[in-house]
């Protein structure tokens, strides 16, 4: 793949593009969510921290891509106003929520992955792939080309999602 | 007769180390490792080595409280302690509440050496 | 002028640990360690997480140690997992390249020097500051580094969108190893220690 065309996503940030770019990132316990419109060949990449925004909608520098609520929307809202994207033309794919440090109790992953499978049926999202859980690290490209996700889990073969 | 030696120790590498340096210094036996605090007393009512070498900064149960239920069981049990550089106030409860000597990490094998030979009475 | 007081602490605080540890670590692995890199930052958590990913596209055995009492902070010690396998040699003194794969003693090396580390750092604090701090065991991970420094940085980045870190970078001298050691204070951690190194 041509690196000029990967574009990569960090925590709690979402990016879009168009064919024939990729968007990739690595997750932890955080959520990779790609939501893709096949007739425009364009999509977005969502890297989401927590379930619910809550009270940190008032914090100043307020990052609505931490969480999972507020992150969704605005992904679907930038598809729409940058790409013309309605909701109906868009499926959906979600990797990572991974609990990688065994001496955290909370399940931050699980909870997360809850949290984007109820919001996308709230908006009427077909999810098409899902691949979450585990102990380990998740590295993700998401081919704007075709809406193959190429997902890794650290220590096993990339498989196309 | 070759001493019998139990070291403890929640990193591998380190009871390797020590290890390694007591086979070739020779005449001690490494007879049993433990990761654990738990690990080691239990260990050491089993096995009643001539001397542990027993790290502080443990998961389950520390050093400390290792050194403390060891000793209860066995008052002239002979205990090394083996600390990296900072934990002062352990090593002082330590030998307090009776370890024979200490190790600072990262050691020397002369160190080492000097700790267990100093602890069987030996110049 | 309360952020820029703190910022000047923690650049005291961090040569300071990071010249400790640096020593520390040389005499550990028994060859010299430069340090390559030494900074105190405000990092946006998109930025640094993103840059990561690119810098640091190799999968990594870290060690994670909670340093808790006074002033708590939160350590993270990492090197490229082909590398830890050259660690592992120089810590047992043997030949470069004896260690092949990937197994309980390369693990515990990076735990060990986790601990090593994370221990010269308080023992700065200890003597130089007076604050009193302790390592927990290291928990040691082998994943992405960036799946390594997400989970790191997560309990800051879920308050805080820009978090304040002690980076540094050493590099075994004649060898091309290279490992990084990462500082976050938690909580009122920066108000403590600005009060502390102000009143001095």
């Amino acid at each position: 793949m041509d690196a000029v065309n990967e574009i990569t996503i960090g925590m709690a940030d979402l990016k879009v593009g168009k064919a024939p770019q990729v968007l990739s990132t690595i997750l932890g316990s955080c959520i990779g969510l790609c939501l893709y419109s096949p007739r425009h060949q364009t999509g977005g990449l969502l890297h989401l921290m927590m379930p619910f925004a809550g009270e940190s909608v008032h914090q100043l520098n307020y990052k609505k891509a931490k969480y999972a609520d507020t992150g969704v929307a605005e992904l679907i809202h930038v598809l729409k106003k940058t790409c013309g994207v309605a909701t109906p033309e868009i499926v959906a794919k979600m990797f990572g929520g991974a609990k990688v440090l065994k001496n955290v109790e909370r399940n931050i992953g699980g909870e997360n992955a809850e949290v984007v499978r109820s919001l996308l049926k709230e908006h009427g999202i077909v999810l098409k792939a899902v691949k979450v859980g585990g102990e380990n690290g998740y590295r993700i490209k998401f081919h704007l080309d075709t809406g193959k996700v190429t997902c890794q889990i650290f220590g096993g073969q990339p498989e196309e999602f | 007769m070759a001493k019998r030696i139990m070291t403890v120790d929640d990193a591998s590498i380190i009871r390797l180390m020590i290890k390694d340096i007591l086979v070739e210094c020779g005449g001690y036996d490494v007879i049993a490792e433990c990761s654990s605090g738990r690990e080691a007393v239990d260990k050491y009512k089993e096995l009643r080595p001539d001397l542990v070498t027993m790290d502080i900064v443990m998961p389950e149960m520390d050093g400390i409280q290792a050194l403390e239920e060891i000793l209860k069981f066995d008052p002239d049990a002979k205990v090394v302690m083996v600390t990296a550089i900072d934990q002062r106030e352990s090593l002082m409860k330590a030998i307090r509440l009776g370890a024979t000597d200490y190790i600072v990490k990262p050691f020397e094998a002369d160190r080492v050496m000097a700790a267990v030979q100093k602890a069987f009475g030996v110049a | 002028m309360e952020a820029k007081k703190v910022h000047r602490a923690l650049q005291l605080v961090a040569s300071l640990s990071i010249d400790k540890a640096s020593q520390v670590f040389s005499k550990m692995i028994k060859v010299g360690a430069k340090i390559e890199l030494e900074k105190v930052y405000v990092a946006d958590i998109s930025r640094a997480t993103e840059e990561l990913m690119v810098t640091d596209d190799f999968d990594v055995i870290g060690a994670f140690v909670d340093l808790v009492g006074d002033m708590p902070f939160k350590f993270l010690f990492y090197v490229a997992a082909d590398d830890s396998l050259a660690l592992t040699d120089l810590i047992l003194h043997r030949e470069p390249g004896v260690t092949k794969k990937f197994d309980l003693y390369v693990s515990s090396t990076v735990q060990e020097l986790g601990n090593v580390l994370a221990s010269a750092v308080t023992n700065v604090f200890a003597s130089d500051f007076q604050i009193q701090m302790k390592p927990t065991p290291p928990q040691v991970v082998h994943d992405f580094a960036s799946t390594v420094f997400g989970e790191y940085i997560m309990e800051a980045a879920a308050d805080q969108n820009e978090i304040l870190m002690i980076e540094s970078m050493f590099k075994v001298v004649r060898m091309d190893i290279k490992c990084r050691m990462f500082l976050l204070p938690k909580g009122d951690t920066q108000k403590t220690l600005s009060g502390i190194i102000g009143a001095a």
